[in-house]
């Protein structure tokens, strides 16, 4: 008679039944919040771990790289000195020009030096320990969590441009939505034509920008931004670039298909912007003030 | 006295049945689906999933680690020990990088017990086999876990889904099964087949 020992033996079929209502059971937890505690503990534990490989992981890859760029390398130190003795000149210059800039600021009393992107609060630098477990989610840990101020809903930016959203929160971790998730949504602008959309994630490809109306035309290579509607994002940060558009006259809206302009492949820091009120819903109808509607002169005329 | 030795001698192997059952799990590698090490052993894999699996990708996919140890556990041991496995790999994926936590878990034990059927005397060490549970099993994780995924609101585009993941990742976990078979053939095996 065969020995059965704790899981190992027994009826599959409890066995089986008992382990797949325990996983309903977290992740029913889990979807109503009451498992953050307990998510927390874990990564407190795992982050160090996965910080350290993370980083000899990085540099494994930095070496596999410089080696299999060696040949070229020669070549490239010329071409850098060559450029390096252009941008000194052009530092001098710009230097110069920093300085006229500085006072010009004096003068109109700048408080502070104005970025480009209207970001509101300021930004804490993170590290990206953790990627994807499977294929089909685009989402990143990083190593901040409530304990460095981090909140759900916070926008997450590196320099290229727009990465993604915190979406949970732990007390040392956060892991972020990446734009390229089907799951994620952002409001967009087209700089050159104005033309407002969605980006959507798609599954193993380029996100997509729908809802563009009709009637204008999409130029290939212009520049998708943060439109700052819906009050997910601030306004202005890049997203990426049309490579190609999908328009028929039949359908309602046209497409995009967008390239982003952060390189996701290597996303190693990102900036999240912390003091960022990101607001999920719009009041409610009902509870506005009700407005007498009296119709103008123009529309009455029309 | 006699009779008496003989009502005793049943009682005392019962006891000693429930001794045997009541000692804590060996911690030799071979028997490894019965004892604890495991826990660690496939968070130090999901680990390396969340870190260093992405780096590996191709075409933007790239291969699940604590998968093919689940089927490579129900090649080698059959359902019973993959589906504990499977539950618990899940979980430390689930914890470690986004989604729902117990969704990997359960797509993880239905795989295991899909796969389980390789583990048969007769033809558990044809070469394909590993190829062929590693195919089936990814597309049945993927079914599952997409599934769940859905009931708790992400959203997917079903043409997308198939021709850009889970067909290129069916093939790249196979292939990396395939090149794993051999050292999947030297681990110890339990010889309970059904």
């Amino acid at each position: 008679m065969r020995e059965q020992r704790g899981w190992s033996g027994g009826n599959l079929a409890v066995k089986f039944t008992i382990l797949a209502l325990t996983a309903i059971l977290l992740l029913a937890l889990q979807q109503t919040g009451r498992l953050g505690t307990l998510e927390g503990l874990v990564t407190l534990v795992t982050a160090p771990g996965q910080s350290g490989l993370s980083s000899l992981t990085d540099r494994l890859s930095n070496s596999l790289t410089n080696l299999r760029n060696y040949r070229n390398l020669q070549q490239r130190v010329t071409e850098l000195e060559l450029i390096t003795q252009g941008l000194i000149v052009e530092n001098l210059r710009l230097k110069e020009v920093e300085r006229e800039n500085q006072r010009l600021r004096e003068l109109l009393a700048f408080a502070e030096t104005r970025p480009a992107f209207e970001l509101r609060g300021g930004q804490i630098i993170a590290r990206v320990i953790g990627k994807n477990a499977t294929n089909f989610l685009d989402v990143a840990m990083i190593d901040l969590g409530s304990r460095h101020g981090i909140h759900v809903g916070m926008p997450v930016v590196n320099e290229q441009g727009l990465v993604g959203r915190i979406y949970t929160v732990t007390a040392t971790t956060a892991k972020m939505l990446l734009i390229t998730d089907p799951s994620s949504t952002v409001n967009t602008i087209l700089q050159a034509s104005r033309l407002t959309g969605i980006v959507n994630g798609a599954p193993g490809s380029d996100p997509v920008m729908g809802f563009i109306p009709q009637g204008t035309e999409v130029g290939i290579g212009e520049v998708v931004l943060t439109s700052g509607m819906g009050g997910n994002f601030p306004k202005g940060i890049p997203v990426g670039q049309v490579v190609d558009v999908r328009q028929k006259d039949v359908d309602v809206f046209q497409e995009a298909i967008v390239r982003p302009t952060v390189n996701f492949g290597r996303l190693e820091f990102v900036m999240v912007v912390t003091n960022f009120d990101p607001f999920e819903s719009v009041p409610l109808l009902d509870t506005l003030p009700a407005q007498p509607v009296e119709p103008s002169e123009e529309t009455s005329e029309e | 006295m006699r009779s008496e030795i003989a009502r005793r001698q049943p009682r005392e192997s019962a006891a000693e049945r429930r001794t045997l059952s009541a000692r804590p799990a060996s911690l030799s590698p071979r028997e490894w689906g019965t004892s604890w090490v495991f826990v660690p052993a496939l968070g130090a894999a999901a680990i390396f999933q969340v870190v260093v699996a992405p780096r590996l990708a191709l075409q933007g996919v790239y291969p699940d680690l604590v998968l093919l140890l689940v089927i490579g556990k129900s090649l080698l041991a059959g359902r019973h020990d993959a589906v504990v496995w499977g539950f618990t790999g899940g979980l430390w994926m689930d914890i470690l990088s986004g989604g729902a936590v117990g969704a990997s878990s359960l797509a993880l034990m239905t795989t295991a017990l899909l796969t389980g059927i390789g583990h048969n005397a007769i033809f558990r060490r044809h070469l394909f086999v590993p190829f062929i549970a590693a195919l089936s099993g990814t597309l049945v994780f993927s079914l599952v876990y997409v599934g769940i995924l859905n009931i708790v609101g992400f959203r997917f585009q079903p043409d997308l889904l198939i021709t850009e993941i889970v067909v290129p990742v069916c093939l790249y976990n196979g292939a990396v099964m395939l090149l794993a078979t051999p050292l999947l053939n030297r681990m110890p095996e339990k010889a309970d087949y059904p």
